[in-house]
C-alpha cells in the first residue's frame, strides 16, 4: 500500500534510525554531546578571538607599517589606542583628524575599560581609553593617568512616564528594590521593570559606586549586555528605568526615544556634568605606560586640543578642558 | 623500500593467522586478493579507526580539562556555597542552584511546548499527509534545524520579547519568552527522530488495525504511538538536551538575573547563559565556579546520552 512501510522486518530502531537519517540523528546527538559550557562558549570564544584576532591582525599592521616607517624616518609612525567602547567615539573621531593633521595612523579598538589597561601595561597598545579610574590592582602597574572628558551617566526610562525627578536615594531603592511601584515615587501605579547591565560594564561600575553608595543591586533586575540594548528596551516598557551614558540619550541612529530623568532637581546637561553639579558623572580617561612620548604623545595632546573640544561634544561629553572654566 | 614493506607485511600475514586462530578466515579471505589490495584496506582501516577514535580523545580531553579547571570548586569554593542558591561571584557567593533551577524551568517549559509540536508535525507527515503536503513540510523542517541559534536568539528578543511583555506588562524577559524559542529550536530534533520511530513500525500493523474497523486516529494513538513510545522518548531526551544545552538564544532572551523568578515573565538566568556572559570578564575563582557549572552541565548531557543508550537497548529486545 505505501511503499515507505514495505520493510517490513525493521524492528530495529536505531538501526534503522541511523541508516535512514544519518545526518539529522548525528546531528541531533550533537546538540546534546559536547557538554553546554563546549556549547555555549564557542560563541563567546569565538568573538572574544575574532576580537583578538582582529587586534593582533592590527597589531601586525602596525608592525609592518612601523618597519616601513623606521626605514624613512626612523621614528614610529602608528599608534594603537584600546580600550572603552564609551570612549570609542572621541578616540575615533581624533584618530581620523589626527591621521590628516599628521599623516600618522591610529588604530582605535574598543575592547572594554580593564582589556585596554591590560593591553597597555603588557605593551600590546601605546594607549588605553577607560571609562573609570585604575583600581588599586592597576595603580601598581606605572600607568600615567590623563583625563580627557567627563561624561554623566543618565538615568532614562520611557518616555509615557510621568515622573521627571528621582533622588540619589531614591534612586539607590528603586535599585536595590526597595521602592518597587513608581507610585511611591510620585508616578503611575505600575510595577518598576529594573534594566541593569552586566558586570563587565564601566557605566554599571560606576553607576554603582556613586549612586548605590555600598547596597547591592537588586538581583532580580534583567541584566542586559549593552547600551544600545538597555535604550532599546526601556523606550519600548512603560515601567522599564534604566542608566545609559549621557552621550546616548539622543541617538541619531535610534528610531525610539527615552526621556532622561533630573536627579537631586538637577537635569543631566554639558553644563551641570561639567560644574559637578549633576550627582551621576564620571571621568574618562587616557592611560598610557610611563610618559607618553613621540605620536602618542602628540595624538593625546590632539585630543585635549580646541580642535577636538567641539568633537567631544558632539559624541555627547563634555571636553575636560572646560573642566577649568567651570571650576573644579 | 616497498618490497621491504611488502615482504614485512607478508610475514605479519603468515604469522598472524597461526596466533589468532579466531580471525583466520577473515584473514585469509583478505589474503586472497593481491598484496597491494591487502595493504590498502589495512591502511583505510586504521585511518577510520583513528577518525572514530578521535571523537573518544576529544570527549576525554574535554572532560579531564573542563574537571581540571573546576578541580577549586571542591577545595577552596566549598561544595556547600557552590549549592547554594545566591550568585554573586563579586560577593564570594558561588551558589549555582538558582541557575540550574533556570535552566530546568526553562527546559520544562520548552518541552511542554515542543513536544506535541514536535510529536504532532511527525505523526502528520508519516500518518496523515500526502507525498506533495510533506515535501512541503519535511525541507522545512529541516531548515529550522539548520537556523543558527543567534537567529533564534535575536528573533526571540526583537518579535517575541514586545508580545510577551504587552501580555504580562513586563519587560518581556524570563523564562516564557526563552519557552517559545526553544520550543521552536527543538521543534525538529523531536520530529525528525520520531518521523524515523514511527517509519520503523512495521506496516503490518496498521493494517492490521485498520482490519479491526479502527479508524486513522483510532490506529495513531493505540497502535502506532504506544508502538513508537520508546523511539519517542528517544526523541525527546535528545530534544532535552538540545534546550539545556542552547546558549546564545537563551542569553538574549531571558533576562539574565541569577534569582528564583517571582514568575514565569520575570527575569531569570540559566546555567549556560550565565557562562557566556561572565566568561568574557570573569578570572579566579569565579572563572572557576564557571567550570564547575561546565561540569554539572557535562554530567547532565553525560546522563541523558546514557538514558537514550539504555532506551535504544530496551527497543532492541522489544
Amino acid at each position: 500500500m505505501r511503499p515507505r512501510f514495505s520493510s517490513t522486518a525493521r524492528r530495529d530502531g536505531s538501526l534503522s534510525v541511523r541508516r535512514k537519517r544519518p545526518a539529522s540523528y548525528e546531528e541531533a546527538r550533537g546538540h546534546i554531546a559536547p557538554c553546554a559550557s563546549i556549547g555555549g562558549r564557542p560563541g563567546i570564544a569565538l568573538s572574544r578571538r575574532a576580537t583578538r584576532l582582529s587586534l593582533t591582525a592590527a597589531l601586525s599592521l602596525v608592525t609592518t607599517l612601523s618597519l616601513t616607517a623606521c626605514s624613512t624616518s626612523g621614528s614610529t609612525s602608528s599608534i594603537t589606542v584600546a580600550g572603552s567602547t564609551t570612549c570609542l567615539p572621541i578616540a575615533e573621531q581624533a584618530a581620523e583628524l589626527f591621521k590628516e593633521e599628521t599623516g600618522t595612523g591610529v588604530l582605535v579598538s574598543g575592547l572594554g575599560s580593564s582589556a585596554g589597561i591590560e593591553a597597555v601595561s603588557n605593551g600590546t597598545a601605546e594607549i588605553a581609553t577607560s571609562s573609570r579610574g585604575l583600581n588599586e590592582q592597576e595603580q601598581s602597574l606605572g600607568l600615567t593617568t590623563i583625563p580627557v572628558a567627563h561624561d554623566g551617566i543618565a538615568v532614562i526610562v520611557n518616555t509615557a512616564n510621568p515622573v521627571k525627578n528621582l533622588t540619589v536615594e531614591q534612586l539607590r531603592d528603586i535599585y536595590a528594590g526597595k521602592i518597587t511601584n513608581w507610585s511611591e515615587v510620585g508616578g503611575e501605579d505600575i510595577a518598576i521593570q529594573l534594566v541593569n547591565r552586566d558586570e563587565a560594564s564601566g557605566t554599571r561600575e560606576a553607576f554603582k559606586s556613586i549612586v548605590m553608595d555600598g547596597a547591592p543591586f537588586d538581583r532580580r533586575a534583567a541584566v542586559l549586555s549593552g547600551t544600545g540594548q538597555v535604550r532599546d528596551v526601556v523606550s519600548r516598557s512603560r515601567g522599564a528605568i534604566g542608566y545609559i551614558s549621557m552621550g546616548f540619550v539622543e541617538s541619531k541612529y535610534a528610531t525610539t526615544s527615552v526621556a532622561a530623568l533630573s536627579v537631586n532637581d538637577v537635569a543631566p546637561s554639558e553644563e551641570t556634568i561639567a560644574t559637578g553639579e549633576y550627582p551621576i558623572s564620571r571621568d574618562l580617561y587616557f592611560f598610557t605606560k610611563g610618559e607618553p612620548t613621540g605620536a602618542a604623545d602628540e595624538y593625546i595632546d590632539y585630543v585635549l586640543s580646541d580642535e577636538m573640544a567641539p568633537q567631544i561634544r558632539e559624541a555627547g561629553f563634555i571636553p575636560a578642558g572646560s573642566n577649568e572654566k567651570g571650576g573644579e | 623500500m616497498a618490497s621491504e614493506n611488502l615482504n614485512a607485511a607478508e610475514q605479519a600475514e603468515v604469522e598472524q593467522p597461526a596466533a589468532a586462530e579466531s580471525a583466520a578466515p577473515r584473514k585469509r579471505d583478505l589474503a586472497l586478493v593481491s598484496r597491494s589490495t591487502y595493504m590498502k584496506e589495512k591502511a583505510l582501516q586504521y585511518l577510520f579507526f583513528a577518525c572514530a577514535f578521535l571523537a573518544v580523545v576529544t570527549v576525554v580531553l574535554i572532560f579531564a580539562f573542563t574537571m581540571m579547571q573546576a578541580a577549586p570548586v571542591f577545595t577552596d569554593i566549598g561544595l556547600a556555597n557552590f549549592f547554594s542558591l545566591t550568585w554573586a561571584p563579586t560577593e564570594g557567593h558561588y551558589g549555582i542552584l538558582s541557575l540550574a533551577a533556570g535552566t530546568a524551568l526553562v527546559t520544562v517549559g520548552a518541552l511542554v511546548l515542543g513536544v506535541p509540536l514536535g510529536v504532532g508535525t511527525a505523526v502528520y507527515l508519516t500518518e496523515i499527509a500526502s507525498a506533495r503536503v510533506r515535501a512541503l513540510i519535511s525541507p522545512a523542517v529541516d531548515l529550522l534545524a539548520g537556523i543558527p541559534s543567534i537567529i533564534y536568539g535575536f528573533f526571540g528578543m526583537v518579535i517575541i520579547r514586545p508580545f510577551v511583555a504587552e501580555i504580562t506588562g513586563g519587560l518581556g524577559f524570563g523564562a516564557l519568552t526563552a519557552w517559545f524559542v526553544l520550543a521552536i529550536m527543538i521543534v525538529p530534533t523531536i520530529t525528525t527522530l520520531t518521523i524515523d520511530a514511527l517509519n520503523s513500525i512495521p506496516m503490518g500493523i496498521r493494517e492490521a488495525s485498520f482490519a479491526m474497523g479502527a479508524t486513522k486516529w483510532q490506529t495513531i494513538y493505540k497502535v502506532v504511538l504506544p508502538a513508537a513510545k520508546f523511539g519517542i522518548v528517544d526523541a525527546v531526551v535528545l530534544g532535552m538536551g538540545r534546550a539545556i544545552g542552547e546558549t546564545m538564544a537563551v542569553l538574549m532572551v531571558v533576562g539574565n538575573a541569577p534569582v528564583i523568578p517571582e514568575s514565569i515573565s520575570s527575569p531569570v538566568s540559566t546555567l549556560t547563559s550565565q557562562i557566556a556572559l561572565d566568561m568574557s570578564y570573569s578570572s579566579g575563582l569565579h572563572r572557576t565556579a564557571l567550570f564547575g557549572m561546565g561540569v554539572v552541565l557535562f554530567i547532565v548531557s553525560a546522563s541523558l546520552v546514557g538514558v537514550v543508550r539504555l532506551l535504544s537497548k530496551m527497543r532492541k529486545k522489544g
